[in-house]
């Protein structure tokens, strides 16, 4: 929370958070008078919808999993001000090897095969996050264009395997076959999709905290994200933290691919984590960069979501309202705490 | 002769692919050069796209569907950048936040006006006239390479010549050049480098919709996200083409060709479309890391 400090009370962040996130539920209320011929039902069901039934809340639950992961990479990334932009590509290819990993290994055990499906997503997300990350350490190539260039070639290239050589005929979908039972996690709260991964991503989260602020090379990182200058003549090795971060942030992201698939999907989807990636910036933004702080603005965004899907299915409005709704959250949030973040990154950088 | 034919077709429809990458390069050069990224061009692009089909087929008139297009693009184009310079916010994470808004916008209206969020096509829209100068056909290559396509590419063409002009002979040219450079000097001499800023942000907005225009108007339809990362292709060209007219003319011209190459190639070769979709990607990372290993050995023999 270094920056967030400097930039004023703690106090008034928080205030300043509600206003943006209560802004953000006003313009929903709004839209859906606008669109809705029956606004009083689609409201119910956008706001109250998700706790209505176990099925909708367990979905919820669920779909904030990968968000905690993605919006914990952006948030490890922008805390050693470095910018992975690749997200959408690392969660993509991310969950491409998994399930290739699980397919090729029919045989070995649900343990260990879902070990390794999920350690071959970490990789290649690390891989293609981390590609970016070594190039800014070793010449300074700005790690923002590139990750998001390398992600771009990255989707396509899954986009050729998952209608290619990839593709099941057996089913309508562009999508793998579907991993063996046994590489699937246990469903935690049936009839829900929701699964141990929640688990996961609560570890996951509580063990980066740990990381971030009670490790020597946590606070080198955090040193290194608030001034590079002032580390370097502190004597910790700067260029390390401009690749360990991007190299972690990818990790991340490709586990959010990898349970996705192990999790709730069995077999990989066409386009099926189209979002997580941008999702988690915004994410990491509410959470202010903080990890534990990643799990609630994850259920907020799932929750936004799940909202939406239930005005839909029950109501006479489009799912997408979720999105205009989130792209108020993203042009407010940043009005007030991401600028200061950019002060600190010019600083730190420069 | 029949492998040159299928080159002359296959650069005729680069020039007409290329149209609304190269469009929106040109204003997203703008925004550029005062130092700004814009990665909303793919959200101006899709607003464009789907107002400007809508009121042509409202209006019944292709001209003012395509200045309307122009104009929502323009005012999504004035709220992206007055978050971003007034309301201080991260003009990355805005843009981010313009492209969300625009591919919800689109659909949530096409659901309301349309009732569904498929494809939705306009039948009774006039085609875009297309350029056929008789005597000119007669002229080898010219004929076969510039005529026959519809009025946009040639404005397209028009826009990037005047993008050139202002940008270098005008005393606005200047003055957004400055921006980028050294927004302190631009300061000193009592303008404002926000303005600047802003009036680039609203010169995309005017191109990224014109963009907009010539996809779906080519169609007469409106396809979910139908600019499909065509503003980000268009934002590399930028880079690609380093920061000039000329340049980005070349790198749009560039994926340009490797779009029509694998639209053609999917049918004949074995080469798979989303391969040499992804070339221009890693050319422009390769290219992007080439420059910046020059510049540090530049730098380090400097300091020697």
């Amino acid at each position: 929370m270094e920056r967030i400090k400097t930039t004023g009370d703690p106090f008034i962040n928080t205030i300043a958070l509600m206003i943006t996130l209560g802004i953000s539920f006003l313009i929903a209320i709004v839209l859906i008078f606008v669109l809705s011929k029956e606004p009083g039902a689609t409201i119910y069901y956008f706001f109250v919808g998700p706790f209505t039934n176990k099925y909708y809340f367990g979905n919820m639950l669920n779909s904030a999993v990968p968000l905690v992961f993605t919006g914990l990479g952006i948030a490890m990334a922008f805390k050693s001000s470095v910018f992975n932009l690749g997200g959408e590509g690392q969660v993509y290819s991310g969950a491409l090897a998994a399930a290739v990993v699980c397919l090729a290994l029919p045989a070995a055990g649900g343990f260990m095969g879902g070990l390794l499906g999920l350690t071959a997503a970490a990789a290649v997300g690390g891989v293609l996050a981390g590609g970016p990350g070594f190039f800014k350490m070793k010449w300074g190539t700005d790690e923002l264009i590139s990750s998001f260039l390398i992600s771009g070639a990255v989707i396509l290239v899954v986009n050729y395997f998952i209608t290619g050589p990839l593709d099941d005929p057996a089913n309508d979908l562009l999508a793998t076959r579907a991993v063996a039972e046994q590489y699937r996690f246990l469903k935690v709260f049936p009839p829900s999709k929701l699964n141990i991964s929640v688990f996961f991503a609560l570890l996951t989260a509580g063990l980066l905290f740990f990381l971030l602020y009670y490790t020597h090379w946590g606070y080198e990182m955090r040193m290194c994200g608030l001034n590079r200058e002032f580390s370097r003549y502190g004597g910790i090795n700067v260029p390390a933290y401009l690749l360990m971060p991007m190299v972690l942030s990818g990790s991340l992201h490709g586990l959010a691919g990898g349970i996705s698939i192990l999790g709730t999907y069995y077999r990989f989807v066409k386009e099926f984590s189209f979002g997580m990636g941008w999702s988690g910036i915004a994410v990491a933004l509410i959470a202010r960069n903080h990890p534990l702080g990643v799990i609630p603005a994850a259920l907020f965004f799932a929750y936004l979501e799940a909202g939406a899907k239930a005005a839909m299915i029950h109501s006479d409005v489009t799912f997408e309202i979720a999105a205009l709704v989130q792209s108020v959250i993203f042009y407010l949030v940043t009005a007030q705490a991401l600028y200061r973040f950019i002060q600190y990154r010019k600083r730190a950088s420069s | 002769m029949n492998n040159s034919g299928y080159l002359l077709t296959l650069i005729h429809n680069t020039l007409g692919i290329m149209t609304p990458i190269l469009l929106a390069a040109t204003g997203g050069l703008f925004t550029e050069l005062t130092g700004t990224l814009n990665i909303a061009l793919e959200g101006l692009m899709l607003i464009g796209a789907f107002f400007s089909v809508v009121f042509a087929a409202y209006t019944g008139s292709l001209l003012a569907g395509i200045l309307l297009g122009i104009i929502s693009s323009m005012l999504l184009a004035l709220i992206f950048g007055s978050i971003s310079l007034y309301l201080k916010a991260n003009i990355f994470i805005s843009g981010l936040a313009t492209n969300l808004l625009a591919g919800g916008l689109t659909i949530v209206l096409s659901f309301k006006l349309f009732g569904h969020k498929g494809v939705i096509r306009f039948e009774d829209i006039p085609a875009l006239p297309v350029l056929e100068v008789e005597f000119l056909r007669r002229i080898p290559l010219v004929g076969d390479l510039l005529l026959g396509h519809n009025i946009l590419v040639y404005l397209s063409w028009f826009c990037v010549l005047l993008a050139a002009v202002i940008i270098y002979r005008t005393p606005f040219g200047l003055r957004v050049r400055g921006t980028g450079l050294d927004p302190r000097t631009v300061e000193s001499v009592g303008l404002s480098p926000a303005g600047y800023r802003m009036k680039a942000i609203i010169i995309s907005g005017f191109t990224c919709g014109l963009a907009g225009a010539v996809l779906t108007l080519n169609l007469g339809a409106f396809v979910p996200n139908i600019t499909s990362g065509r503003g980000w292709i268009a934002l590399v060209a930028i880079y690609l083409g380093n920061k000039t007219p000329l340049g980005i003319f070349i790198a749009s011209f560039v994926f340009g060709f490797a779009e029509s190459f694998s639209n053609y190639a999917q049918g004949v070769m074995n080469i798979p479309a989303n391969f040499i979709l992804a070339i221009p990607y890693l050319i422009t990372v390769l290219a992007m890391i080439l420059y910046s290993i020059w510049r540090y050995y530049r730098a380090a023999k400097k300091e020697a």
